[in-house]
């Protein structure tokens, strides 16, 4: 980080030293764009986020309307032909509902789950970080013992100990996805703080008698946050996967409504009886879901990372 | 972990180590599509737990594969008036760790019965309570008198295991719940049949080890009084998936599996190596409505609950279209139901007309009760209990929202399900019914008649159902000791059920074993895997 803190030092100190600032992002982008997987990763990513996005437009069917599904158009292989027109391209599930379509509203829950959870764990994981490492003291250690005893479970366990004693939905998902998600920000979060705290900016703020709050939102928190956003990526990947974790051990997502971890599911018990559409399908979707966004994050903390440049 | 656990651990890694690469022809293993809860023969009525416990206690009477009763540890038994039994018990009985067996055992396992704290509530203590005297003339007769007249004390005393006064510290032994029936120190509980300290019965096997989630292994009672099974050692693995059932079966890990999936019988079919029986059982598949004023999970716009009017409940019926669901979900291995057990057993509607599926006339119902645009429920039901629950339950989300009744599905696991439903916490429910007595009383005195707890009567209705005219019926059929008599009445009151529709039938399970084709297994219709009926073809 050539830049850092020099740029920094020579503004005036009241306003926020920035530096995520243009010269670097550029560089970011085109980093991004000289590697070809990452290029091809991201083109997936946006494809399956648009897919998502507009999948009322594009699903030929809308596999959560019980009236419209009809169970003797149950496990059909891809290509069949409905009774009433259209052709089910990735076949039909035990239910009768058009694969293609399941799992375009499934990546919509996948994405939704995903990304909702990883901000608001983010968030709350940065904030709670950001006051152990300035505060210190008793608030620190109560924080980051609750960080510890967080992390010393076994994610699944916990988000299943949860999961069990809320019942399921997507809202309860999330919740539980936070729960066990935020600890990781705040033990970052502290680290990286602990470093800014004493670097002179902080000290010369403290200096002019600007309050706590500000010198840790306004000083603080930009600064510290590249490797948040580096971990936020491959989070989001994490948790999509954590949330189809969850709805495959039958935890998740109502039946009805199935995400991309319960279609592999229902599909699951079908596989031995060569009806392999039910599950192939969503489980290529999340697959190539949750690797292009890996590799996108990879790329992305090998930009930022000094070291790694 | 107790010493019996790491002894047993400990000896069969030993004998695996010795056993291995010459599997035995005096070994089976069968995987198990439910697992059993416990080894306790008394702590929750449940098929699996029955099956398993029937390998290692008696009972005194016991039912063959058609569910009629049969002599057991009592050879013989008369009827000496409406409410006075007499038993004669077999002298030649020894409990596996070498105890003799005689009437003292009978009255501390039915006095055990009433004395268990940690069972599921309500299980085997409906014939108990309406003991009113059990005597022991000598050590091998008994007489039991009864409140109640109960034509079916055989059938239920069947399903009570003995088990050894031995386990309990205890001075004379006598039928009196008042002052413990003699025992004085603690009653045994769950866990120290689990653990298997006393597990100790009269039946052809011995518990080796049970290790919960992981399997149980059975070695062979010698002490046994009856014929010797054919296998020294058995061996059950719960395995609740049909697919990796079925493919432990053709890899050769196991030897019977229960329940392979229907739609994959031709792959059996199609192998000289394996073959499977379908047998009907006697497990009805119904959805249960809650009746209250305010039910938790369904409202019509004015704040009523649609379930009380009596062309709702119709019209649910008729919008669900049960041959589909035979064939496309269940791929024909099932019945659809139109009565609460198959026709042609005891108490059974000879003709009852097939339940129709007319959505139009549904809907006109539906307009009727004055609901033309429907209303809201959410469905509960079980996604790891009967066979393909989760997707019956979801096919029948589909009929009903298609004739307005916009339902939202909600299907969890059966522990979570059972204790909620206990809770009465749902409005409409599907749950599964097999009659362990053979008989239409089974399901008409569990489920619908209104709760009397001293009677024994409607432990089930968690729906709050009330009828008079059925109840007036149905309590005169079960102290009916004529059979011909009690099977009119029991028509009459399954009639009445069906024209009042507070529980809706949608099929009756049939149960398919698959195995190899080296071994035979006739199918049972209580749905039992035993493994002493388990015969090898030579």
């Amino acid at each position: 980080m050539s830049q850092s803190p020099e740029p920094v030092r020579s503004e005036p100190v009241g306003l926020a030293p920035a530096i995520l600032e243009t010269p670097n992002r550029a560089r970011i982008l085109a980093r991004l764009r000289s590697r070809p997987t990452a290029r091809g990763a991201a083109i997936a990513l946006v494809i399956l986020i648009a897919a998502a996005l507009f999948a009322p437009f594009l699903a030929p069917h809308d596999p959560y309307d019980l009236a419209a599904l009809s169970i003797f158009d149950n496990r059909l292989a891809p290509g069949t032909q409905s009774m009433d027109g259209p052709v089910y391209w990735l076949g039909t599930d035990s239910q009768g509902r058009d694969m293609l379509s399941a799992i375009l509203y499934g990546l919509r829950i996948s994405l939704v789950v995903g990304l909702s959870a990883t901000a608001a764990a983010a968030t709350i994981g940065t904030l709670m970080g950001l006051l152990a490492a300035y505060v210190g003291g008793a608030v620190e250690t109560a924080i980051m013992r609750l960080v510890d005893f967080i992390l010393g479970f076994p994610t699944i366990l916990v988000a299943l100990i949860l999961l069990s004693a809320t019942g399921r939905g997507v809202d309860k998902v999330i919740l539980a996805i936070v729960i066990v998600q935020w600890a990781q920000y705040a033990r970052i979060m502290r680290g990286t703080v602990l470093v800014e705290a004493r670097k002179e900016y902080v000290e010369a703020a403290r200096n002019f008698a600007i309050p706590g709050w500000r010198i840790m939102l306004v000083h603080l928190l930009p600064n510290a946050l590249a490797p948040i956003l580096v971990v936020a990526t491959v989070q989001v990947a994490s948790a999509i996967m954590l949330e189809s974790t969850l709805s495959f051990l039958g935890v998740g997502v109502p039946i009805t409504e199935p995400s991309l971890g319960l279609l592999i599911a229902s599909g699951f018990e079908y596989l031995l009886s060569g009806e392999y559409w039910i599950s192939f399908f969503p489980g290529l979707a999340l697959v190539v879901l949750v690797f292009s966004i890996n590799l996108v994050g990879d790329r992305l903390r090998e930009s930022i990372d000094p070291r790694r440049r | 972990m107790t010493p019996f656990m790491r002894r047993s651990g400990l000896f069969g890694a030993l004998a695996f180590t010795l056993l291995a690469g010459t599997a035995s022809a005096e070994e089976l293993t069968i995987a198990l599509s439910s697992e059993p809860t416990a080894v306790d023969p008394h702590y929750h009525d449940l098929s699996s737990n029955n099956a398993l416990t029937m390998h290692v206690f008696d009972a005194l009477l016991t039912t063959d594969a058609q569910q009629k009763v049969q002599p057991n540890l009592a050879t013989a038994w008369t009827n000496e008036g409406p409410t006075t039994w007499r038993f004669e018990l077999r002298d030649d009985v020894v409990f596996s760790d070498g105890t003799p067996f005689t009437a003292e055992d009978v009255i501390f396992s039915y006095c055990r019965v009433l004395n268990n704290e940690t069972a599921v509530s309500g299980s085997f203590d409906e014939a108990i309570k309406n003991m009113a005297s059990i005597e022991a003339p000598d050590d091998h007769t008994l007489v039991f008198e009864t409140n109640e007249p109960d034509p079916l004390l055989p059938i239920r005393l069947a399903q009570i295991a003995i088990i050894s006064d031995e386990i309990a510290e205890h001075g004379e032994i006598s039928f009196d719940p008042q002052s413990d029936c003699g025992v004085t120190g603690a009653w045994p509980t769950v866990n120290d049949f689990n653990d298997g300290t006393v597990a100790i019965g009269t039946g052809p096997y011995a518990i080796e080890s049970y290790v919960k989630g992981s399997g149980i292994d059975l070695v062979r009672n010698e002490r046994y009084f009856g014929e010797a099974p054919e296998w020294e050692r058995v061996s059950f693995k719960p395995v609740p998936n049909a697919g990796p059932r079925l493919a432990g079966l053709l890899s050769g890990d196991y030897d019977v599996i229960e329940n392979p999936a229907a739609r994959d019988l031709s792959r059996i079919e199609s192998s000289d190596d394996y073959e499977y029986v379908i047998t009907p059982s006697s497990r009805v598949i119904y959805l249960q409505l809650d009746m209250r004023d305010d039910s938790p999970f369904v409202e019509a716009p004015d704040g009523s609950n649609p379930f009380q009017d009596v062309r709702v409940r119709r019209a649910m019926s008729m919008a669900i279209d049960r041959e589909a669901i035979v064939e496309r979900i269940m791929d024909d291995a099932a019945a659809p139901a139109n009565q609460f057990l198959p026709a042609g057993m005891f108490g059974t509607i000879a003709d009852a007309p097939a339940l129709e599926y007319d959505p139009d006339r549904a809907r006109e119902l539906l307009a009727e009760a004055g609901y033309p645009d429907g209303f809201s429920v959410t469905f509960h039901a079980t996604n790891d209990r009967y066979i393909n629950d989760a997707q019956v339950a979801q096919a029948v989300a589909q009929f009903l929202t298609r004739i307005g009744i916009d339902t939202e599905l909600d299907a969890m696991t059966r522990s979570i399900f059972f204790s909620r439903r206990s809770g009465r916490e749902f409005s409409l429910s599907m749950g599964g019914w097999g009659s362990d007595t053979g008989e239409a009383s089974s399901f008409l005195r569990q489920w619908v008649p209104t709760t009397d707890d001293v009677a024994g009567l409607g432990g089930s209705n968690y729906g709050g159902w009330s009828d008079p005219e059925f109840d007036v019926v149905l309590r005169e059929a079960i102290a009916t000791m004529d059979d011909a008599e009690r099977e009119a009445l029991l028509q009459q009151a399954g009639a009445r059920v069906l024209e009042q529709m507070p529980y809706i039938p949608l099929h009756y399970e049939s149960t398919i074993w698959a195995f190899r084709s080296d071994l035979d297994y006739q199918g049972r219709a209580d749905q039992y895997t035993l493994a002493t009926a388990i015969t090898s073809d030579e």
